[in-house]
């Protein structure tokens, strides 16, 4: 009985931050003189109504549950990690450099390398601010914010000059070579195997939380971490493999972006991916179905808000302000907190 | 030199608003990432303004109201619902962002840039006899309003929260928030004035950048100064002298970039600058702790 009203109360938390968006977002719309049914009734008929729709929606949420995935694996473990976006960023133009460079290799070659190298540099990237809040504590939320900046400044410099392709006018590299394309399951849309890897990893990750030894460890280390060292476990250390994991998990999400999606890496090339997989993380209470959803959720939501700019005057902008209620309102405790003092 | 060293100044001044109000803010408890929402919003309501009235005052009143009213609706969401001060800080970015953009299509039927006519902009004032120093001249004279005011603003401030009775409970707010209920004092509505207060002096830098440079609205007007701003203050520490060093510092960067890039240093790199620097001093502080730490068992 409790344990219905448990699993109630759970699904009421992870719902009304949705709920509260949607009421600001008609808010907003029926101020600006929309009438916000007949918005959201074009919202959810673009978002999923027939195949291609369905497709797009899928195609938005692919990078989604990666970059969802790499908020959710290091905040379960009390890591607050907002840096996956650089590592989007970093492991995006790699993976493109690699699928011009290596453009004469067998194409599962060039993939596998693409892939393997852009989850390595988004690890690597990482590293330093998880040794800087394992050892020294220094605040790692200001350091993967800043870090972002970095990352983002560095790879639009790079493609602005030295790795800029001849005779583009616009900030990017060269297209990859055909080889280096993800495979494509349904075209025209991208629907292919970027969104395989992202699904099996999110499965894997339900998987390793629910299953593993470490996985029970790290959400120890994120519930308590004066408990965990007190039973043994090596808290600082991890700390700085939850960072490189979910860093690595950004450069994965960078790389997929560019080999099955838009062939080449272009400077700004995220419309802030990483914040969304933030909220995400959160709206899913770092879980692999709450991340499954809420990917699925934003996914539709800027599926929808790419095309309902053509069919209503309403602005995409709407799916910003959606978005970023979400967030704001899944932090939100609106019931009396229960003596938790955790930070997500 | 001279031209430059104006520039400096001019580009410090919006970084220096919102810092000072990002520091009081830190003080009283609450790392506040929004203020780049607030900056943005008081840069678009002081163009409307200026252009509906023709007034800088009340442009610069609506600014300043505009961004105080984001920080009290963003510090009363973090502060009674228990929310984290970071991600509602970068969920209010996201979503003012969009919502001004919003606006601005959907009212004014234009995206990116907003140029209604007749917006007036802040006057410059020549200080005679100081305008005739070098480099001085070019420092002190010619400034608006806004710069004199934020310079103004860190003895204030400084005097604020070293010597008042309001500095000393802001200061408690963020340092012993159980002292301060315990005295009877409501520790969290301290904090959501420190967070209006960070607020209306982030809305004040938007209209700097606003009526104060350019003299119309664009949706990257504001270009992450807010979270320069934010290295500012971590820079400064508890400090507003520091923070102000740390603004003058990075306004030079800003100011710098323009002029190297001329000579083949790209602006990208110049941009980091800030950046670096607040991961360089998080980390010095770390080091300077642990020793500290390790001196004490010793």
């Amino acid at each position: 009985m409790t344990k219905t009203v448990e699993t109630l109360l759970r699904i009421e938390d992870a719902a009304l931050p949705f709920v509260i968006a949607v009421v600001i977002g008609a808010l907003v719309l029926f101020a600006t003189g929309y009438d916000p049914l007949d918005v959201y009734r074009l919202m959810i008929a673009e978002a999923f109504g027939g195949e291609s729709r369905i497709a797009s929606t899928l195609t938005a949420a692919t990078p989604l549950l990666l970059m969802g995935l790499a908020a959710a694996v290091a905040f379960r473990a009390g890591v607050f990690n907002v840096g996956a976006e650089g590592c989007f960023y970093l492991g995006g133009l790699i993976a493109a450099l690699i699928g011009y460079v290596l453009g004469a290799w067998p194409s599962p070659l060039i993939i596998l390398s693409a892939l393997v190298t852009a989850a390595l540099v988004g690890g690597l990237w990482l590293y330093g601010p998880g040794v800087a809040r394992a050892r020294l504590g220094v605040d790692e939320v200001v350091s993967t914010l800043m870090l972002n900046f970095i990352a983002i400044a560095v790879t639009s410099w790079l493609v602005d000059g030295p790795l800029l392709a001849r005779g583009s006018a616009n900030s990017a590299t060269p297209p990859i070579a055909p080889g280096a394309e993800l495979p494509r399951f349904l075209p025209p849309s991208a629907v292919g195997l970027g969104l395989v890897i992202s699904v099996v990893l999110v499965v894997l990750y339900g998987v390793w939380e629910r299953r593993s030894v470490s996985g029970f460890q790290s959400n120890l280390v994120g519930l308590s971490p004066r408990f965990s060292r007190a039973v043994g476990i090596d808290v600082g250390s991890t700390y700085i493999r939850m960072m490189v994991l979910s860093g690595a998990i950004g450069g994965l999400a960078g790389a997929i972006h560019v080999l099955g999606l838009v062939h080449r890496f272009v400077a700004g090339f995220s419309p802030g991916y990483g914040f969304t997989g933030i909220a995400i993380a959160l709206l899913g209470r770092n879980s692999a179905l709450g991340v499954l959803l809420g990917a699925l959720l934003f996914g539709a939501l800027s599926s929808a808000g790419s095309t309902i700019q053509l069919f209503s005057n309403v602005p995409i902008e709407i799916v910003q302000i959606l978005q970023g209620a979400v967030m704001i309102f899944a932090v939100a405790k609106f019931r009396t907190a229960r003596g938790g003092e955790a930070r997500a | 030199m001279d031209a430059f060293l104006h520039a400096a100044m001019l580009m410090t001044t919006p970084i220096l608003l919102a810092a000072i109000g990002g520091l009081v803010n830190r003080i009283g408890g609450l790392v506040n990432i929004g203020l780049e929402s607030m900056m943005l919003a008081g840069a678009l309501a002081a163009v409307v303004v200026s252009s509906e009235t023709g007034g800088v005052l009340p442009a610069l009143g609506a600014a300043l109201i505009v961004g105080g009213a984001i920080g009290l609706v963003m510090s009363l969401i973090i502060t009674r619902l228990a929310a984290n001060e970071i991600i509602v800080g970068l969920g209010f970015n996201i979503a003012i962002a969009g919502l001004v953009r919003f606006w601005l299509k959907s009212a004014h039927g234009v995206s990116g840039t907003f140029n209604p006519p007749g917006v007036v902009m802040l006057r410059h004032f020549d200080l005679p006899g100081v305008d005739s120093i070098p480099a001085l001249g070019a420092i002190l004279s010619g400034q608006d309003v806004l710069t004199w005011f934020a310079w103004a603003m860190v003895p204030v401030t400084a005097f604020m929260l070293a010597r008042t009775r309001l500095g000393l409970r802001l200061r408690a707010t963020g340092a012993a928030e159980t002292t301060v209920r315990a005295v009877g004092l409501s520790p969290l509505a301290l904090r959501d004035a420190s967070t209006a207060f960070a607020g209306a002096m982030a809305g004040l830098a938007g209209a700097h950048l606003s009526i104060g440079v350019v003299g119309l609205f664009n949706e990257g007007l504001t270009g992450g100064r807010g979270f320069v701003a934010l290295a500012a203050f971590y820079f400064g520490r508890a400090s507003p002298v520091r923070t102000a060093l740390g603004a003058l510092l990075f306004g030079f960067f800003d100011a710098a970039q323009i002029r190297l890039q001329g000579r083949g240093v790209p602006a990208e790199l110049v941009q980091t600058l800030p950046y670096l620097i607040v991961i360089i001093v998080l980390v010095g502080l770390g080091l300077a702790d642990r020793r500290r730490a390790k001196g004490a068992v010793l």
